[in-house]
């Protein structure tokens, strides 16, 4: 399995950018607000395409592929706006994300109700599993808006866990979150590293930084401005003043 | 007949139409409101020029006056107590343009209850002719032209020139640099909606003077205009001109090949091939629907 | 006796049309005003195919579902890939040229002289000719597509439905092909609808084209949008309620001529209000927001 490398160019957002991510390692991608880091997401996962420019993944050309397609292909978001689906319960929020689900075809769903049942039953009880790791056991039949802000962005974290995605593009995914829980979200970060993903995580918070990341990229008006081990990255006097002058 | 007949009557028909549509389209490009109202305030201002202009018996441009004044403020009523309480609580477009909906049949039918649901002519007796070339035009069909090009172009002089037009091309764009701007947006939207529903009662009152009313001549018009906004590019005020003309010219030929029967289909099997084929409008720019969403 | 079982199969014929109709609205977030040009196509396919094919009630029931349903794709495909605004527009696109065709088309459809002499359904060998037989083959219809409808709606599907509701792009990040979704539920809200129209040709063995205009549609809308959509008890007790009361205002004296705008002016209110103050309509689950 390779390395993900990407090339952009073009989108003003995104400035001739190239960077690429490891499996089993967690990046950070740190930098000033407005400074290209969701669009950079937007790009990889196909909700965005870019000007010019390519995206791979595992040396497969995905630059123009239907965010959909790039999904199954094994590419999972976390968006910086959570964006749970709020009149579904939590638990229906889970559920969703499973992939290769026979239900999904309304015809089978008619045909062999009984095949659905058992798939459904099988989905359930991981679907709660994922639930009570990361904290919302309890709270599977409340209505995703009827969760706190933190218990939502814990949702998702349990909704692309359910996605079973090999690459995971994490924004923002300890803010608002209680300072308890981030210490789980953060370890469940380094588990998925560690068993083989690719984890990219958009941060503010500099602690959770230095706590996770592998290397940093620091991303400022559309370019990678520095690439390195966090200390090195952070540490640099140009650095901290670009960022802390906001 | 010549097919120039038809291409001329065809032509003209569009502009009535993109007078209309230029109406609608302000509304949604700036508001992104898909309002059904406006089709009823198109009918209401073509039934209060019947009430004034034939069971009054005023002047005809009193009675368009008086219209359009009603059109404008109707217009404006039902933004402020309709739409505006809605988008406070947060709604959507969706919640919008059902709300737009419902008022839509609540005024059209009181219209018919009060009117009667059949057609009325307005004009008595044969409209006074012209010929140009071997081309038969009635004195509405040049009054319709002389007001068009009068209003498109003053319409195309403020877009362009004054800060009016700056202001509203800015709602379009981004609806949060107004207050940068130092406008309010509240008035801004009174305007919008105020000469949105002006410029089609315009229409409205010159297509009764042409082909008559009826409860239902609203829906048909907003229609048009809706898809004429689509196939000249939505966020081009402009567009919607372009995409009335391009519609009355198709309807005429459809017309002239089988019948006047299929008038209205062809508008939307316009609209479909466009969707299929050229979503963006005859001068849009492609944007991809994800792109959009963010 | 008689007025009460024409009531119920009324009832019947529209709990079929709301709740397909609700699949796409309630569930699946897409606003659709087309309704009534598949409740005609339906009507006039099934009747067709009995009269001029000779075939059997149930044939052409199915026959008539499978071409709804194909008809559907023609504004799907196009629209659905594009913003919710476009539906809504191709979907009365769909319904006026719908209208034109079975207005138009004499050689087909009669025009506006109608269809008559419809022939009473004959289902299994049984010739469905009384109001009680047809009250109990509507009824069954009714609870027949209700089931499959309600299978369909609480399945796995369904509740991708829901969350494309929700949030589509957040969908769309799970894998899931949206448009794929959209456009099959619409096909099955379609052919549903053809059910209803069949029933209708058999009851009233009439058909013309001004049963099935922009007028139906909206109605039919209204119920769900009063009654609540995103659930189940939403469009039945919505089709109850604006079956019954219309039949209500018989008793009070509105003169004929402006009884159907009476009752318009009442259904327009209502979705105003209904948006304005209660958007998840009297008895649904999913507020329109």
């Amino acid at each position: 399995m390779e390395n993900v490398s990407k090339s952009f160019g073009g989108v003003c957002a995104v400035d001739n950018m190239s960077l690429g991510f490891e499996e089993g390692k967690v990046f950070c991608l740190v930098g000033p607000n407005g400074a290209g880091k969701t669009t950079l997401f937007n790009l990889i996962t196909g909700f965005l395409h870019p000007d010019r420019g390519h995206i791979y993944y595992h040396d497969r050309n995905i630059t123009a592929l239907a965010p959909w397609r790039a999904a199954r292909l094994g590419v999972g978001r976390l968006f910086q706006d959570i964006r749970v689906f709020k009149r579904l319960t939590a638990l229906d929020n889970v559920l969703t994300a499973f992939k290769n689900q026979p239900g999904e075809n309304a015809l089978i769903s008619l045909i062999n109700p009984w095949r659905v049942a058992r798939e459904e039953r099988r989905m359930v009880e991981r679907a709660r599993d994922l639930l009570s790791l990361v904290g919302l056991e309890g709270n599977e039949e409340s209505l995703a808006e009827d969760l706190s802000y933190g218990q939502q962005k814990l949702l998702s974290i349990a909704r692309l866990l359910a996605a079973d995605a090999d690459v995971l593009l994490l924004d923002e995914p300890t803010a608002g979150v209680t300072p308890v829980r981030i210490k789980a979200v953060l370890d469940l970060i380094r588990k998925l590293a560690d068993a083989g993903k690719t984890v990219a995580v958009i941060e503010h918070n500099m602690s959770v930084v230095y706590e996770i990341a592998d290397w940093v990229y620091f991303i400022d008006g559309g370019q990678v401005t520095s690439f390195g081990i966090p200390n090195d990255v952070l540490g640099d006097p140009n650095i901290r003043a670009t960022y802390m002058g906001l | 007949m010549l097919i120039a007949q038809f291409l001329v009557n065809g032509f003209i028909t569009g502009l009535a139409y993109a007078l209309i549509a230029l109406g609608f389209g302000l509304v949604y490009n700036t508001t992104r409101i898909f309002n059904f109202a406006h089709g009823a305030v198109y009918t209401l201002s073509a039934y209060v020029f019947y009430t004034f202009y034939v069971v009054m018996g005023w002047h005809i441009l009193l009675a368009a006056i008086v219209a359009l004044g009603v059109s404008a403020l109707t217009g404006v009523l039902i933004d402020e107590f309709v739409f505006r309480p809605l988008i406070k609580r947060g709604g959507s477009l969706l919640i919008a343009l059902l709300s737009s909906l419902g008022l839509y049949i609540v005024m059209v039918n009181v219209i018919a209850v009060a009117f009667g649901n059949e057609n009325k002519t307005l004009s008595i007796g044969v409209q006074p002719t012209y010929m140009l070339g071997a081309v038969i035009v009635t004195r509405i069909q040049l009054i319709i032209v002389a007001v068009f090009a009068l209003i498109f172009s003053s319409f195309l002089v403020a877009l362009r020139k004054t800060n009016i037009g700056k202001v509203l091309r800015a709602m379009r764009d981004d609806p949060d640099l107004l207050a940068s701007m130092g406008v309010n947006q509240w008035s801004v939207r009174r305007l919008v909606f105020a000469l949105g529903s002006t410029l089609s009662s315009v229409a409205a009152i010159l297509l009764a003077l042409d082909v008559g009313i009826d409860p239902n001549v609203g829906m048909t018009a907003m229609l048009n205009g809706a898809v004429a906004v689509i196939i000249g590019g939505i966020g081009i005020f402009e567009g919607a001109a372009i995409g009335a003309v391009t519609l009355g010219l198709l309807q005429s030929l459809v017309i002239w090949q089988t019948s006047a029967r299929w008038a209205d289909a062809i508008i939307f099997l316009t609209l479909i091939f466009f969707l299929l084929f050229r979503p963006q409008g005859i001068i849009g720019q492609r944007r991809r629907i994800e792109e959009v969403g963010l | 006796m008689s007025y009460f079982l024409h009531i119920l199969i009324v009832i019947g014929i529209y709990l079929i049309l709301t709740q397909s109709l609700n699949l796409l609205v309630g569930y699946t977030g897409l606003l659709s005003l087309c309704h009534g040009a598949f409740y005609g196509i339906g009507a006039y396919a099934s009747t067709l195919l009995m009269m001029k094919a000779g075939l059997g009630f149930l044939p052409s029931l199915l026959l008539a579902m499978l071409a709804t349903a194909l008809l559907s794709l023609t504004i799907s495909i196009p629209s659905l890939r594009l913003r919710g605004d476009y539906f809504v527009l191709a979907s009365l696109g769909f319904q006026t040229i719908t209208f034109a065709i079975l207005y138009n088309w004499i050689g087909l459809t009669e025009g506006p002289y109608g269809i008559s002499n419809i022939p009473r359904p004959t289902v299994f060998g049984i010739q469905v000719n009384t109001l009680v037989s047809f009250t109990v083959l509507s009824s069954i219809a009714a609870c027949g597509c209700s089931l499959l409808l309600h299978t369909i709606s609480a399945s796995p599907f369904g509740r991708v439905l829901k969350a494309i509701r929700e949030d589509e792009l957040a969908t769309m990040s799970l894998g899931k092909n949206v448009i794929r979704f959209k456009v099959t539920a619409f096909a099955i809200s379609a052919a549903f609808t053809a059910v209803a129209g069949s029933l209708f040709a058999g009851y009233m063995r009439f058909v013309d084209p001004t049963s099935f205009m922009l007028s139906e549609s909206v109605f039919i809308l209204s119920i769900i949008i009063i009654g609540g959509a995103g659930n189940f008890p939403g469009p039945l007790l919505g089709t109850l309620l604006m079956i019954i009361l219309p039949e209500a205002l018989r008793f009070l004296a509105i003169p004929d001529s402006v009884a159907a705008n009476i009752r318009q002016i009442i259904y327009g209110a209502l979705i105003v209000l209904i948006m304005r103050y209660r958007p998840s309509g009297l008895f649904g689950e999913y507020r329109f927001k």
